[in-house]
């Protein structure tokens, strides 16, 4: 494996600042421009984080699931690297979704914590993955640790539908989706600015991620090379 | 609290999280580059040396 290129570095440095500045809008646009909303007031602007850190956190799981089948198909290094990247980024932002929901449940709720359908299965969903890192850290023999997440990796994805479709399948404390509807454009239903607001957020946080997870992945490259490189000089 | 107190709290953990993970990441990074640049340059001289 060669080492990260300077056009690699360039690329994650232009990455790492195009975040900055969309985290920057974000925040401007979610605390200041965006109106409060009718019945939450301004403790509704959590959903500015809520929304797109879940949304992160499913992206990155999804990629747990792509790395882990293509890891029991191919046997490929790189595949396991990327899954074993995306979860842990993945564990990050689940785990704060729950207690960003858990802070914006005390004012619009009254409770920081009830056993709701949604909440249950996301923090399902965060031990899964939790589980997950640790499976890796505790197995000595890599290639059984590599094989065992990918398939905790594959099933903890199955949590991600489920968690979707709690809100039809169960009286839950959660509202049906506002935006995402299928009788009605977004823009009908949620101010042009919240939209906005929403939108800067989420791709604040998909560079944020992408950055996050391409050092990660970087990093795991030169831990294998290390590795490698030691096993050759005993051998 | 206020609702700016509830949403003062969960911006001030959420970017505060990620803050100290952005900075842990980029400390095992440098630490990770800087053990490989290590044993390259170790293997480098052994090679000179066995020349």
């Amino acid at each position: 494996m060669a080492q990260s290129s300077q056009p690699t570095r360039k690329r994650k440095g232009i990455l790492g600042a195009l975040a900055l500045v969309a985290i920057a809008i974000g925040l401007f646009w979610s605390l200041v421009v965006a109106p409060p909303d009718a019945y939450q007031g301004d403790a509704q602007r959590i959903m500015y984080l809520h929304l797109p850190s879940i949304l992160t956190a499913y992206l990155s799981y999804f990629l747990v699931f792509v790395g882990s089948a293509m890891y029991l198909w191919k046997r490929e290094k790189r595949d396991d690297l990327l899954a074993h990247s995306a979860a842990e980024i993945g564990v990050l932002f689940t785990a704060l979704t729950i207690i960003e929901g858990s802070i914006w449940g005390r004012p619009t709720w009254g409770v920081w914590w009830t056993w709701d359908a949604r909440l249950t299965l996301t923090a399902i969903l965060l031990l899964i993955y939790v589980g997950y890192l640790m499976l890796r850290s505790l197995t000595e023999d890599e290639n059984r640790a590599a094989s065992a997440a990918a398939v905790l990796g594959i099933i903890g994805f199955l949590d991600i539908p489920l968690i979707h479709m709690s809100v039809y399948w169960w009286r839950t404390l959660h509202q049906p989706p506002s935006i995402l509807r299928p009788d009605k454009v977004p823009w009908e239903n949620v101010h042009p600015s919240m939209l906005t607001a929403l939108a800067i957020s989420f791709a604040a946080f998909l560079l944020l991620y992408f950055y996050l997870l391409s050092l990660r992945y970087r990093l795991g490259e030169m831990r294998e090379e290390i590795k490698a490189r030691r096993l050759g000089r005993e051998a | 609290m206020g609702a700016w107190g509830f949403v003062s709290l969960a911006y001030g953990i959420v970017w505060g999280s990620i803050l100290v993970y952005v900075v842990l990441l980029k400390r095992r990074y440098g630490d990770a580059a800087a053990e490989l640049a290590a044993l390259k340059s170790t293997e480098a001289i052994s090679r000179d040396a066995e020349k």
